[in-house]
């Protein structure tokens, strides 16, 4: 992330071309995983166990959205209005309307990121669980979230913000939280679908087996979709052996900053070749 | 903490009192939400001074002003009445700085990397007078700063520090027990921040050690020893400074977020044109 084109096109670069191997430091093993399982044993024991840092990969789903489509745009409901209005005015990343050097969006201004478009990147994460709170750390602009476990309900009237607020429980097997309090900055994925104050966001985790999570993605907001925008599951492998680097987005200078990020158009688009 | 932080950044003055305003004029009452209480710290037979929390630092944390170096109040973790003599180079870095605080503070004319929203680190986000937590697990014990959101991993779990470490905002971090005291070592910086608010440099070279100690249930013990010979003709050791433990508290959210480039450009990149003193 030193390189002058990864801080402005941090999310872009990685995201789509960055090998997630060097991202990801694989020095020693963090803690001592010596679950005695195999990829095919069942999770005896590890249902509600979800600790460790995963990784999603490319399942070729979606051609052109390599392997983001954690909020998957092919079961998106009719836009409201609203939504369209918001859709129609973004400078999406990816898909059919991003057009190569006019690519705008919060998180190439450095800005923070936050759920659900920070769950679909393909870039480490990791869940930390202790008593009463559950972790998520995010390679992906060093961003932590805290879940909480203690039985609480969601606030009546939070502030908006970037990661929400959230609260989990468990359902048998299935780990759910559920957030609110977002603010309206950033999209819910990267095609510029727009993400509003009154979304409610919810997340089933299933641990199907030692090496493998189920992340499944709904998103409730009538202020931007006519209906609830229930995205299909999504797996995330197990990397016992990985440790969550440091990446900051820091516009670190300003000549920088103003040449690919604030005149994006004058830096034309980027090659994933080079 | 939210609401505070929305309404600084959308004003003009902001960006220039974010830090310095946030850190020396609001209350830090208004910073961490006290909704409710996060973990269950109420062990009776773990609240007597001295007993077996010698060994458990989890919790929120506070310091206070404490009035011993006048004008920078509860910003002494680092502490520059102990600074040793700067080599020539650090001493031209030194110079160089615009600093946010001390004598060569000019205000308008401030500038440093956090004033851009750049990531703060060791030991710098050390010594900001706001609310932090330490939650410990096996193997590791993790850091969270309310203060631009951050999170820091201090491995515990026997490894050394690494020969060659990527410079970076963080450093790596290693921690151990030496009796009741958690030693942390932390390598592998970057040159990008200061050590404080004052402008002394923080190098590649940076060797930081934290010590820690849990005084009393209330009270953790934290003192903050440089040695980087590149900077600093001797290790600069601060005296320990104390830190309160806040349980009503949780961590609100915090990022620094150059929300508008007018904003941007008018108040950090212009520094100079905007006068954070006059209205």
């Amino acid at each position: 992330m030193r390189r002058l084109l990864k801080t402005s096109s941090g999310v872009l670069v990685c995201a789509l071309a960055c090998s997630p191997f060097v991202l990801a430091q694989s020095s020693k093993p963090s803690d001592a995983k010596k679950a005695p399982a195999s990829k095919s044993s069942p999770n005896h024991g590890l249902s509600h166990n979800l600790s460790g840092v995963w990784m999603q990969y490319d399942d070729g789903t979606a051609p052109g959205f390599a392997r983001m489509n954690g909020v998957d745009d092919r079961t998106r409901p009719p836009l409201t209005p609203w939504g369209q209005e918001r859709f129609d005015s973004a400078k999406p990343l990816m898909g059919p309307r991003a057009v190569g050097g006019s690519e705008d969006s919060a998180a190439l201004h450095c800005e923070p990121s936050g759920p659900p478009q920070l769950l679909i990147l393909p870039n480490p994460w990791e869940i930390v669980q202790v008593p009463g709170r559950t972790f998520m750390f995010f390679e992906e602009y060093h961003i932590w979230r805290t879940i909480w476990t203690d039985g609480r309900p969601l606030p009546k009237d939070p502030d908006p913000s970037w990661l929400g607020y959230s609260v989990g429980h468990w359902e048998g097997d299935t780990f759910v939280v559920e957030t609110v309090g977002f603010n309206d900055k950033v999209w819910a994925d990267l095609s510029g679908n727009p993400r509003s104050e009154q979304m409610h966001l919810t997340e089933r985790y299933r641990r199907l087996n030692h090496d493998t999570l189920e992340q499944q993605i709904i998103i409730d907001d009538p202020k931007s979709y006519t209906k609830t925008w229930v995205s299909p599951p999504k797996l995330h492998k197990f990397e016992p052996k990985w440790e969550i680097a440091e990446w900051f987005c820091a516009s670190s200078e300003n000549q920088t900053y103003d040449k690919d990020v604030r005149k994006p158009s004058g830096g034309g688009p980027v090659d994933p070749n080079k | 903490m939210k609401e505070i932080g929305h309404k600084v950044f959308s004003s003009k003055l902001a960006r220039i009192v974010t830090l310095i305003g946030l850190s020396l004029a609001f209350s830090p009452l208004g910073l961490a939400q006290t909704t409710a209480q996060s973990d269950k710290r109420s062990d009776p037979a773990k609240t007597q001074d001295g007993a077996p929390l010698s060994h458990d630092l989890s919790g929120v944390w506070m310091q206070y002003r404490d009035g011993d170096v006048p004008g920078t109040p509860g910003m002494n973790g680092v502490n520059e009445h102990f600074r040793p003599p700067l080599t020539p180079w650090g001493q031209s870095q030194f110079e160089s700085a615009k600093a946010l605080q001390g004598a060569k503070a000019v205000a308008g004319k401030e500038d440093t990397s956090v004033l851009r929203c750049e990531p703060s680190g060791p030991p710098q986000v050390l010594i900001l007078p706001n609310p932090w937590e330490i939650v410990q697990i096996p193997g590791r014990v993790l850091m969270f700063f309310e203060e631009q959101h951050i999170w820091r991993t201090i491995w515990a779990d026997g490894r050394t520090l690494p020969k060659d470490p990527d410079p970076s905002y963080l450093g790596y971090s290693v921690g151990r027990w030496e009796g009741d005291t958690f030693v942390v070592e932390t390598i592998g910086f970057n040159d990008k921040e200061w050590v404080d608010l004052y402008g002394n440099p923080r190098t590649s070279t940076t060797h930081l050690t934290e010590r820690y100690r849990r005084l009393n249930k209330d009270t953790l013990e934290q003192q903050i020893i440089i040695d980087d010979p590149k900077v600093y003709t001797k290790p600069w050791v601060s005296p320990p400074k104390m830190h309160k433990l806040e349980p009503g508290w949780e961590l609100a959210e915090w990022f620094c977020v150059l929300d508008e480039n007018k904003d941007y450009d008018q108040v950090v990149r212009k520094p100079a044109g905007v006068a954070p003193n006059s209205k």
